[in-house]
């Protein structure tokens, strides 16, 4: 997998670089927007990192060229602008997720992972499986080894959003995006207590545990099996 | 002097001066033209009474001729008392008369008859006991054979009479004149102090006070009251504004210095010491976690002020607050089974209204937050909401979310919506202060108001929307 990073801050390029290269990724990096695009388009990546606030071109304009000629590689904005409303306008310029400065590499990571798979073809699923945890997206029914879970409707959006992400991590502000659709952080922890209880329904009485705690940055729903993780 | 200088540099003054000699004008021309009405009056009446005294003479001359006229003259001029009127029979050999009526009158002269005022000196002699300088209005009338009939008024009174009123009319004048160049003068001067309070205050807040305020009469309403109240609430606010600034840069920098002298002694320390991987951990862990807390501080700063400056606005919504809610029960539910408090939640209603979703949850979120934090096991949550019906019958919605914690004193009631405003003045708890700073905001933004009362014992918090329409 290829990614560039076009960032103008010399030390924040170098340290995404070399973590995208440990978690396997081969990773680019220019440090202007002129040549970012003229990299981006000429070179066939994978996903761009691109920072809002950039020298001779800037950031949402590189978006907006590169989807104006039909470039729908998946983009992740940096940006130390971090209103609702800057994040609107990220989107709307074409990027696909907004990271606001200063962000935990983790949540980088994660969040281009999750671009990564979103970018791949994803025919319309209405079964979901890990192990022998099935979800049945149309009648909400959730079973592990063919026991009934029963769970709220918040824990299954939880859970759906992990299973669909089997075997990367998910951070906490994605799950608080995803699930409760909010863009800020409670202080009592929701997250752990309804993972903790989804982990009770679907771990609690079963040998092998699927869901994990991934210290310092999310969660992940691991398959035992190492097999393909989704079926339609 | 400068006083009085700065006076007639106003342009109230001005105004008012242009307005007393105008005014003063007017009355003028208005008083004169009364001054001329009535001394041609006072003519006329004369004049009437000359013809009907010389008349009835005439009639005796009819009967009796000379000899009878000087008869009843002499009686006439012998009245008791000082008689008003001056009677002569004159002949033309003696005293021409005719010489005193001016040229024009003698054109017009009409049956012999013809009035003239005249100094009363030149026929002294022919009339008993008056004085030659008196003024006289005579009629004369000429007779046969040279006689004339001379009737005459005295003018003295009558002038006297018109004199006054003539020095009247230019006291009058005067007062007037002066009467509204005065008020022209009090009323620059009042309306110059005034403005000089406000140019004053002014000037002291420049300087850097400012509590400073613009005196006003408290139960008076004229436009410089109501003016000097709009500036000194306008002055209060910014008062307001500036002190809740300085705190806030203050407790920032308070609380910012915490963390990053952890920071820096922990790297310390780390120079310093032989860390093991283990070490390692612990150390980048708290260090994450105190820049973490850091950015949160920053972050919650910079949404209260992008919620104060009304931005938000932009994305308001009509939703029902009731769903909204239940999905926050729904998370919250889940945590107070973890704490082992008891959860209580009744909203049933249809809740309309409009505003900024993501704040509206931000808001309950930071209040169940409190909620959570500052109650201990088997301690009560309860989230209330409802249509209610104020004083004015208008529609309102209140949300109360009550618990058994330790509640907020009375006195901290206002403070604690303050930026970084503490309960624990130790700040050792875990928190920013901003937590209610952002709930106040957003209550602000959306118009509702927040009501803390005792829950006996606990918090219970009210926000009450006035129910807009979705």
């Amino acid at each position: 997998m290829q990614i560039l990073i076009i960032e103008d801050d010399i030390q924040t390029a170098q340290f995404i670089q070399k973590g995208l290269q440990e978690s396997g990724f081969v990773a680019d990096h220019v440090a202007d927007g002129e040549l970012g695009l003229q990299q981006a388009i000429s070179n066939q990546y994978d996903a761009l990192v691109i920072d809002r606030m950039l020298p001779k071109l800037d950031g949402l304009s590189i978006i907006e060229q590169l989807r104006g000629q039909g470039f729908n590689v998946p983009i992740l904005i940096l940006s130390a602008l971090g209103d609702v409303d800057q994040r609107v306008a990220g989107l709307k310029a074409g990027g696909d997720d907004y990271l606001v400065k200063p962000y935990a590499f983790s949540e980088l990571l994660a969040r281009l992972q999750a671009l990564l798979r979103r970018n791949q073809p994803n025919q319309e699923v209405n079964h979901l499986q890990v192990g022998d945890l099935k979800m049945d997206l149309l009648k909400r029914q959730v079973t592990r080894a063919n026991i009934n879970i029963d769970l709220q409707p918040k824990e299954f959006i939880l859970l759906e959003t992990l299973m669909r992400n089997v075997g990367e991590v998910i951070t906490r502000t994605m799950l608080l995006e995803k699930v409760w659709d909010y863009n800020f952080d409670p202080q009592t922890n929701v997250i752990d207590v309804h993972i903790s209880r989804i982990r009770g329904k679907i771990d609690k009485d079963f040998d092998v545990p699927l869901l994990k705690t991934v210290r310092g940055s999310g969660y992940i729903l691991n398959n035992p099996s190492h097999s393909t993780s989704s079926e339609g | 002097m400068s006083v009085f200088r700065r006076i007639l540099q106003t342009s109230i003054f001005r105004l008012s001066l242009v307005y007393a000699v105008l005014f003063s004008l007017i009355a003028a021309a208005a008083l004169l033209s009364v001054y001329k009405v009535a001394e041609n009056q006072i003519k006329d009446q004369i004049d009437t009474r000359l013809t009907l005294e010389t008349n009835l003479l005439l009639e005796n001359y009819k009967k009796r001729a000379v000899k009878g006229l000087l008869e009843d003259i002499n009686i006439y001029n012998k009245k008791e008392g000082r008689p008003f009127y001056i009677y002569a029979l004159i002949h033309q050999s003696k005293l021409d008369l005719s010489r005193f009526i001016p040229t024009d009158k003698n054109t017009i002269t009409r049956k012999n008859k013809t009035f003239a005022s005249i100094p009363l000196g030149n026929i002294v002699e022919y009339v008993p006991d008056r004085d030659a300088n008196e003024m006289v209005r005579m009629m004369l009338t000429k007779l046969p054979r040279g006689y004339q009939l001379l009737v005459g008024a005295e003018l003295k009174e009558m002038q006297s009479l018109l004199n006054q009123l003539f020095k009247a009319t230019l006291i009058a004048i005067s007062v007037i004149f002066a009467l509204s160049t005065l008020i022209g003068s009090f009323m620059a001067y009042k309306m110059l102090n005034r403005i000089n309070n406000v140019t004053q205050t002014a000037d002291n807040i420049i300087e850097g006070d400012l509590s400073h305020r613009i005196p006003v009469v408290s139960d008076r309403n004229n436009e410089f009251d109501r003016l000097g109240r709009s500036l000194n609430r306008m002055l209060g606010r910014n008062e307001e504004l500036m002190d809740s600034m300085r705190e806030v840069t203050n407790n920032l920098a308070h609380d910012l210095r915490n963390p990053l002298n952890r920071i820096r002694h922990r790297i310390e320390s780390a120079k310093l010491e032989e860390v093991t991987e283990l070490g390692f951990e612990q150390f980048s862990d708290d260090t994450i976690h105190d820049i973490d807390g850091v950015i949160a501080t920053f972050n919650a700063l910079l949404s209260i002020a992008q919620i104060e400056s009304g931005e938000p606005r932009k994305d308001w919504v009509g939703f029902e607050l009731n769903t909204l809610l239940d999905d926050l029960a729904e998370t919250y539910e889940a945590v107070a089974e973890e704490k082992k408090l008891i959860w209580e939640y009744q909203v049933t209603d249809r809740l309309l209204m409009s505003g900024n979703q993501h704040l509206i949850a931000q808001l309950f979120t930071n209040l169940l937050d409190n909620a959570f934090k500052y109650s201990t096991q088997g301690g009560k949550i309860i989230v209330k909401a409802m249509k209610i019906n104020d004083s004015n019958h208008s529609p309102q919605i209140a949300v109360t979310i009550s618990d058994n914690g330790p509640g907020i004193p009375l006195e901290e009631h206002e403070k604690v919506f303050k930026r970084f405003h503490r309960l624990d003045s130790a700040r050792s708890t875990e928190g920013n202060g901003l937590g209610l700073s952002l709930v106040k905001a957003v209550a602000n933004l959306h118009q509702a108001k927040i009501h803390f009362s005792d829950n006996q014992p606990g918090l219970c918090v009210e926000v009450r929307f006035s129910k807009q329409k979705a």
